[in-house]
């Protein structure tokens, strides 16, 4: 699925206070590929994703996912969108806390189709949580609950997943281990996966690296050999 | 470094305005029903007490035996100021077309009594002389539109004699119009008021004066003086003696006005409860999302003492703006209800005063509830360990399976979504707690004043309905043999008519003593049932007196047991306790009349008849054909007695519904409260299902559906506790007059359930609202949503 803003502005508040997140970005791609988008805090990094996921508007310019422009979708448009195209993977989990593992990825499943259980079964599975999704996440480590949050992301297969800062909350060997997860599955299922950190040597990771400075991207470059996130250190 | 923590105060307030002015309003009410219902009740007392002194309130009546006797014997007791005797007699009066049973009572001629004075509010006092001139009792000459000059017929021995109204009165003695402490709800139809001179009250009797009125000096009540002067008077003969405070006006009075009193402590008790319910909530979920600003202000130098005191601030914010406010128009609207009450009761003087003490009672209590609300989560806020308050959100709830999960297994295959709804009740098991005690006390608020409609409506429905089988009772101008009451039968449209004897009589056992009325009635009588204490019907009993069962408690008498019977004639018979009954009005003693008779050694008259209609009877021409018949002195419809009891009781719906509406917003500040709490407590977790593509409606019903749940988990227990609340309620009300047994019909508890639910309902709305308005991209990046 191709993603492709022409002209993006992203602007909050208004007059002398108005603050422009994103500025004129331009960005095609990456279809099937995982591309880490890298840039130092308010550089605009989450607005860009927030607006591939549509759960925020663009103030000017067109972004258009999969042959859809999401500035003309209304706000059942958007729901619509969200379920069947893309899977969100937050920086602070947000698992809902009085369901298992199980449920929290089961309540996404039901969504889109039947026997929601089993399917949620088998994504916790790949996600190496076979003998824990019982459990409620409070009874769960952070790396476990980020990768019921990547399950709960990935079970519905949306052709885009957006993961925001997903090893922020994490040690080094958690994230270490989610960023593999995730770049697993990218490879396995020729899966978009659009990777937002402030850490620079994830970038090494992807397949195309985005880097962001004060809502403009300043560099867009391609990795020919991205390496192994197993090996990345930082 | 005080100021900014006030400008943090002040913002957070203000960021949660909705939510604090349901907690602000809240207050408010219960401090305004505070002030309004306490000092209507002390300007009344005032009201009373004042009519008492510059009326010169009897504070002891005592009725037959030898008056002089006993006036001589007061007399001689220095702490009795003044001492009157009168004739009072109930007689026949005709007025225009209508005949009643009416009250003359002798005063002296020329000048005010020295005891129960009257309020002359139009025409003039009877000069010397003026024998045939009256003073009609107020409420009278409103209904018979009496003024002076007109004039009206009284029976004297068996011949109407024409008086004229010389002016209208009020009078301490009826300022609520009662027969006696047994017939305190008459009509004006079937009881009215004549002050007549002593000389023509006398003529009436035929005797000398029958009552000795006594007022102690500067009216104070003495009890040990009226112990020893009742034990005189009853040595000379007296039948009956009663206190001021059982005098039947003032007794009937004092009862209402005692109702005041109770309001007054219980619905802002429910009030400031409930706002310091929803204060908690509020401040435990400020405090629980600033934990980290907490630990900042620790961690800065802040002594937990000013931690303490800022989060108090919270509830003494709300505290004194509902409070200040609520008291002052508590207190003033307490100065109209007043003013209303003594127009509509025509009581002859209002004291409307201010009281300093309510106002700053009303205000303290108001405080005091929302300090003691925010106290808890103060403290807790004033013992976060900074450390660990820095460290980030501390999880809003672990996770298991629910209750209800746990009992029926088979609800853990309901759809996920429903799942989290039933987890998300026991989430916040406090918060539960509160918002299920909040529709408790909602639903007490709300049975308490519907419970006393339906008892109300359910004791008049026995007592006119199923006890007094009775369409009217006919009294006659004398005694009158029974065979003459039997030829009422003859008449178009009477069914049946029953001879009734109604005799004053003393009741005495184990040194007690209640007056009441003896009413000797047919052996086989099917106009008046009797109520059974255990429940069900029994039958008038061949031999022995049936009691009224307050008397049980007050003799210490068992069934079985003798009760002496004094009757106003003197005469003392003994006689056996054959039942007690339960009889919603009145304390009355009945016989049958072959032992009545038996006891008395005659026959005995009647003195009037109870009367059942043939159906579809013209009530009014019936009205008329038996009081034209010469033997009858006065036709009492029980129809139109129980009619106008209905239309009292509008009083009553008004009432309710104001406390419908309170009992509504209380339950709405409340549970709006928790909810919203409820739903900015999982902002996150809303943010995300919208985020992975769930409906917002959807969302919305799951939240609805938990928050309903709760609201009807706490309907069972309300209504428990709200039977009980109405029953204690109902039961503060019950004497020797009245026994309110709670009545609460089914649809009143379902209506009521619905009305609750209904609000929780709607309280709703904001929070739902405000899913509408989440930002999606803020919550769910933000570190403490």
């Amino acid at each position: 699925m191709t993603i492709e803003m022409a002209g993006v502005w992203k602007t909050f508040g208004e007059g002398h206070t108005a603050v422009h997140a994103l500025r004129n970005v331009d960005l095609k791609g990456p279809q099937g590929e995982l591309a880490v988008i890298l840039g130092p805090s308010g550089s605009g990094k989450t607005t860009l994703l927030n607006l591939v996921g549509a759960i925020d508007n663009a103030t000017e310019g067109r972004i258009e996912v999969g042959g859809i422009d999401l500035s003309t979708l209304d706000v059942d448009g958007q729901v619509k969108y969200r379920r069947e195209n893309v899977g969100f993977v937050f920086q602070f989990f947000n698992l809902i806390p009085t369901l298992t593992a199980l449920e929290n990825v089961e309540l996404v499943a039901d969504l889109t189709a039947d026997n929601g259980a089993a399917r949620a079964e088998a994504v916790l599975a790949k996600v190496g949580l076979a003998d824990r999704m019982h459990h409620f996440p409070a009874q769960l480590s952070g790396g476990e609950q980020q990768r019921v949050a990547i399950a709960r992301a990935l079970v519905k297969q949306p052709p885009i997943l957006l993961c925001d800062e997903p090893t922020g909350e994490l040690d080094f060997e958690t994230g270490r281990m989610i960023l593999k997860l995730l770049q697993d599955i990218s490879r396995e299922q020729d899966q978009t996966v659009l990777l937002v950190t402030h850490n620079a040597a994830i970038g090494a990771m992807g397949d195309r690296v985005l880097k962001l400075r004060s809502g403009e991207i300043v560099d867009d470059s391609r990795n020919t050999s991205p390496i192994d996130a197993g090996a990345l250190t930082w | 470094m005080v100021k900014p923590l006030q400008r943090k105060l002040r913002r957070d307030i203000g960021r949660h305005k909705p939510q604090f002015i349901a907690i602000t309003i809240t207050i408010f009410l219960g401090v305004a029903i505070f002030g309004a219902a306490w000092d209507s009740y002390s300007n009344l007392v005032a009201s009373y007490d004042q009519t008492a002194v510059d009326y010169r309130f009897a504070n002891l009546t005592i009725v037959g035996g030898d008056t002089e006797a006993i006036a001589d014997a007061a007399r001689a007791e220095p702490d009795v100021e003044s001492v009157e005797t009168r004739t009072t007699v109930d007689v026949a009066f005709r007025i225009e077309d209508t005949k009643l049973l009416g009250r003359a009572v002798g005063i002296p001629p020329g000048d005010q009594p020295a005891v129960n004075r009257l309020d002359v509010s139009a025409g003039f006092y009877p000069a010397n002389g003026d024998t045939a001139v009256v003073l009609v009792e107020d409420h009278m000459a409103n209904h018979f539109d009496l003024v002076p000059g007109d004039s009206f017929d009284i029976l004297i021995a068996e011949a109407w004699q024409e008086v004229s109204v010389g002016g209208v009165a009020l009078s301490p003695e009826y300022i609520w119009p009662a027969r006696d402490r047994q017939d305190i709800i008459t009509t004006p139809d079937n009881f009215g008021v004549a002050f007549v001179s002593e000389s023509l009250a006398e003529q009436i009797t035929g005797t000398a004066p029958n009552e000795v009125v006594l007022y102690y000096t500067d009216g104070e009540a003495n009890e040990e003086l009226t112990t020893r002067l009742s034990s005189a008077a009853r040595d000379l003969g007296a039948t009956n003696v009663y206190t001021r405070e059982e005098q039947p006006s003032n007794n009937a009075l004092t009862e209402d006005v005692k109702g005041l009193e109770e309001m007054a402590v219980f619905f802002p008790m429910m009030f400031l409860a409930a706002a310091g319910l929803a204060a908690y909530v509020m401040i435990s979920r400020l405090v629980h999302a600033q934990r980290p600003h907490i630990g900042t202000f620790l961690a800065n130098g802040f002594t937990r003492r000013q931690v303490l005191r800022h989060y108090l601030g919270y509830g003494m914010l709300p505290g004194l703006v509902g409070s200040i406010p609520g008291a002052l128009v508590g207190v003033l609207l307490a100065r109209t209800i007043t003013r209303l009450y003594t127009s509509i009761l025509s009581i002859p003087l209002t004291v409307v005063d201010f009281y300093p003490a309510t106002l700053i009672g009303a205000i303290a209590f108001g405080v005091i509830a929302s300090l003691l609300a925010a106290l808890a989560p103060a403290l807790v806020a004033s013992r976060i360990l900074p450390a660990e308050a820095m460290r980030g959100e501390t999880p809003s709830g672990g996770g298991r399976r629910s209750l209800v999960e746990r009992l029926i297994p088979p609800l853990r295959r309901i759809p996920t979504a429903w799942r989290m709804t039933l987890r998300g009740v026991g989430r916040n098991p406090r918060r539960t707690i509160y918002t299920i005690i909040g529709v408790v006390l909602s639903l007490m608020l709300v049975l308490v004043s519907w419970g006393m409609i339906d008892t109300v409506r359910n004791l008049m429905d026995r007592q006119f309905i199923e006890i007094q089988r009775e369409d009217a009772t006919v009294f006659f101008a004398g005694p009158t043999a029974t065979e003459d009451v039997a030829a009422l039968v003859d008449i178009d449209g009477v069914a049946a008519a029953e001879p009734a004897l109604t005799l004053p009589v003393a009741l005495s056992a184990n040194g007690e003593h209640y007056e009441t009325a003896l009413m000797v009635l047919p052996d086989d009588t099917t106009l008046h049932r009797f109520a059974d204490v255990g429940g069900g019907w029994i039958d008038l009993p061949a031999r022995g007196v049936v009691l009224g069962q307050a008397t049980r408690g007050l003799f210490g008498i068992e069934v079985g047991d003798a009760v002496a019977m004094t009757l106003s004639e003197g005469m003392t018979v003994s006689a056996e306790v054959a039942a007690f009954v339960d009889e919603p009005l009145g304390t009355m003693a009945y016989v049958g009349r072959s032992y009545a008779e038996t006891l008395a050694g005659t026959a005995l008259p009647a003195t009037s008849a109870l009367v059942a209609y043939e159906e579809g009877v013209d009530a009014k021409a019936l009205r008329n054909t038996v009081t034209a018949l010469p033997q009858v002195a006065a036709f009492e419809d029980a129809n139109v007695l129980y009619d106008l009891m209905q239309r009292f009781m509008v009083l009553f719906y008004a009432f309710v519904g104001v406390m419908l509406v309170f009992g509504g917003a209380m339950a709405f500040a409340l549970i709006f409260n928790s909810m919203s709490v409820n739903i900015a407590e999982r902002t996150r977790e809303v943010a995300t299902l919208l985020a992975v593509g769930t409906e917002r409606r959807s969302i919305s019903r799951y939240i609805t559906a938990e928050n309903m749940l709760v609201a009807a988990m706490g309907i069972p227990l309300g209504l428990i506790a709200g039977y009980f609340a109405a029953s204690a309620a109902m039961s503060s009300f019950n004497s020797d007059l009245f026994t309110f047994r709670l009545h609460i019909q089914p649809t009143t508890y379902l209506l009521a359930s619905l009305a609750i639910l209904a609000v929780a309902l709607i309280s709703q709305v904001p929070g739902l609202r405000a899913i509408r308005r989440i930002s999606i991209p803020k919550i769910v990046k933000e570190r403490s949503a």
